[in-house]
């Protein structure tokens, strides 16, 4: 009796230490995202007069004039469609590829696989200019189509595929025979057996998917030029006096704002992106 | 019910010849069995059956249809497989009630088909469960209903029993014997294991690297093998063989060309030391329960296996062994049976 209580209480020594010793870890991590969200709400000259996280005055003003200052919930809804759409076409493109490379046996498999892969040696920054002369060829700068098309297709949709492709490799054999058994076209063993199958990695490719749609800065800059066709990231960098200083308070509260899909996708699917690092093998 | 004819079929996965032509008629409602050793193609063959796998040359019949070219669902045939290969995402009413579904059965009587499966196979309590609740003889069982729900003409199983333990096989394979008395369908079944063929199969195939050694009763396979793989390959422990040069001493029954003496360690008699046919000298003698298996060295170095019903000899002990003269089997240089 007395041996379990001592044990008990060691055990719960044992959590309070390693929390204590999580939350110094984490301080470097958050306190970042803390100072965002406190000084979103401070005066431009307290941001950086007081080194306190809780604002003297709280302005809540500078959330009503990030919308005044520029087209902001334009630009919000801009990122949030097309990162839907990425998202969206991603799924679709990288599990049916990724179900062909792992499943189908078709002439030139091998070298379509390393033509994937060597496209994801080449870094987006190299290939930014070609498709930039290739996307004013299209007729397409200044409109939101390269930054729907350039993730899907780029490295970012390749990744997607070899995700998906490594978790078709590891579903059974045997069950795509039932289904053909069963009926099932080849397609049909697709959708009905392998998609409900890899919900996992579905939710892993979307989530990242997501993330990295709502992140993207380099294509936005080099291929849209209208304000009400920015996306966030972009938008974020125009919060500048007519000199082009920061406003840091607007910019702040902006940022603030464009973190809350990203903590709502982030809490709802917490499991399935720590999940997701371990099945990419990418570390976060 | 309907029968079933491969003529001539082959099989090559490049330059690799895995069915090297294959005949063979299985009748209405038979249980045919697929033996062989690992790699001789018996479920390559059973896959080509399926639709799994194309056929290479050769023709496939169910019933009159020539069904080469038709896909796995219109060949009217089901199959278990070994891993089960239930869908782990739906539970086992919609597992086996998934096919008709596809075949856009309506759903009325699709419950009442897979309803009446269930009942056949006491898994009534079990339909709302999905597969991972399931223990491996369930999971079976509910692998089986996804066939019969199908309603096919012929039933393929590729080594159904082999992932379950050694209590639950035997079962099992008491209720697919059941199964095929009740329903009466064609079904072939392919195994490794000896005494699930012995016990289930009406008839036999021993196949070997891709072609059919003998086709027979489990009886006339035991009794009457055609050949010296099918004599060794049937029966456990298998058949003591010696050359007949090698051999001393004449052989009672012994047809001209025969070159080599089958005999069954079960047939095999102990007497006294120099009285029987051959002598030697026991090497090993392993208890097993109701008998004994003992391990005889031939002068000429040869080791037979012999069975010994209550015997306690010792290794070292010097040995007789009979045989009658009708439960010899001879068989030429080529391996053949020679009668």
């Amino acid at each position: 009796m007395t041996a379990s209580l001592t044990q008990r209480r060691v055990r719960i020594l044992n959590q309070i230490c390693w929390t204590l010793a999580l939350c110094v870890v984490a301080i470097p991590f958050v306190f970042p995202f803390l100072w965002m969200v406190s000084s979103g709400f401070k005066s431009a000259a307290e941001i950086f007069g007081s080194p306190s996280l809780v604002p003297r005055e709280w302005q809540w003003r500078n959330f009503v004039d990030v919308f005044n200052h520029q087209p902001f919930a334009r630009q919000y809804f801009n990122s949030l469609y097309i990162a839907v759409i990425v998202t969206g076409l991603t799924l679709v493109l990288s599990s049916l590829a990724g179900y062909a490379l792992a499943r189908m046996r078709f002439a030139g498999a091998a070298l379509v696989g390393l033509f994937l892969v060597s496209a994801l040696m080449v870094p987006e920054e190299v290939t930014i200019i070609p498709n930039f002369f290739m996307m004013r060829w299209a007729g397409l700068v200044d409109t939101h189509w390269p930054l729907i098309l350039l993730p899907t297709f780029g490295p970012h949709g390749i990744m997607a595929t070899f995700l998906m492709r490594q978790f078709f490799l590891a579903l059974p054999k045997e069950l795509e025979d039932a289904g053909k058994m069963d009926g099932l076209s080849r397609l049909g063993v697709w959708w009905s057996i392998a998609l409900p199958m890899s919900r996992p990695a579905l939710a892993a490719v979307a989530i990242i998917t997501f993330l990295n749609s709502w992140n993207l800065f380099l294509e936005p800059l080099i291929f849209v030029s209208s304000l009400e066709k920015f996306t966030l990231p972009l938008a974020l960098s125009n919060f500048t006096d007519p000199y082009g200083m920061p406003l840091w308070h607007l910019q702040l509260a902006a940022t603030s704002l464009a973190v809350v899909p990203i903590l709502v996708v982030y809490i709802i699917a917490q499991r399935q992106i720590i999940e997701s690092f371990a099945l990419s093998g990418v570390k976060g | 019910m309907t029968s079933l004819t491969l003529s001539n079929v082959k099989k090559h996965f490049g330059k690799v010849d895995v069915i090297r032509g294959v005949d063979l008629s299985v009748e209405d409602g038979e249980f045919v069995v697929f033996v062989g050793p690992s790699g001789c193609g018996k479920s390559t063959l059973l896959r080509m059956i399926s639709g799994l796998e194309d056929i290479s040359s050769g023709e496939l019949r169910i019933g009159h249809r020539i069904v080469n070219e038709t896909p796995p669902a219109r060949r009217g045939v089901a199959m278990v497989f070994q891993s089960y290969a239930l869908y782990p995402h739906l539970n086992v009413r919609d597992n086996m009630g998934f096919g008709l579904k596809v075949r856009k059965v309506p759903a009325g009587e699709r419950a009442r088909r897979v309803g009446e499966a269930a009942r056949t196979l006491k898994l009534e309590p079990l339909l709302d469960r999905f597969p991972r609740e399931l223990s491996g003889g369930q999971r079976q069982r509910v692998a089986i209903g996804r066939a019969i729900v199908g309603n096919p003409e012929v039933f393929l199983f590729d080594e159904p029993l082999s992932n379950l333990d050694a209590e639950l096989r035997v079962h099992m394979r008491s209720e697919i014997a059941a199964l095929h008395k009740r329903l009466g369908n064609t079904m072939i079944y392919v195994t490794h294991d000896q005494i699930e063929a012995m016990t289930l199969a009406d008839k036999i195939v021993v196949l070997r690297e891709g072609l059919v050694e003998q086709v027979g009763t489990p009886r006339e396979l035991y009794e009457r093998p055609g050949n010296l793989f099918v004599a060794q390959f049937i029966g456990s422990p298998k058949m003591n063989i010696l050359p007949i040069d090698a051999a001393a001493g004449a052989w009672p029954g012994r047809p001209a060309g025969a070159a080599h003496v089958g005999m069954r360690p079960e047939d095999l008699k102990l007497t006294d030391p120099g009285a029987g046919l051959i002598g030697g000298k026991v090497l090993l003698s392993e208890y097993t329960g109701a008998s004994s298996l003992l391990h005889v060295e031939l002068p000429g170095g040869e080791v037979f296996l012999v069975g010994c019903e209550g015997c306690a000899i010792d290794a070292g002990t010097a040995v007789g062994l009979t045989i009658a003269p009708d439960r010899l089997h001879f068989f030429d240089d080529a391996g053949r049976r020679a009668s």
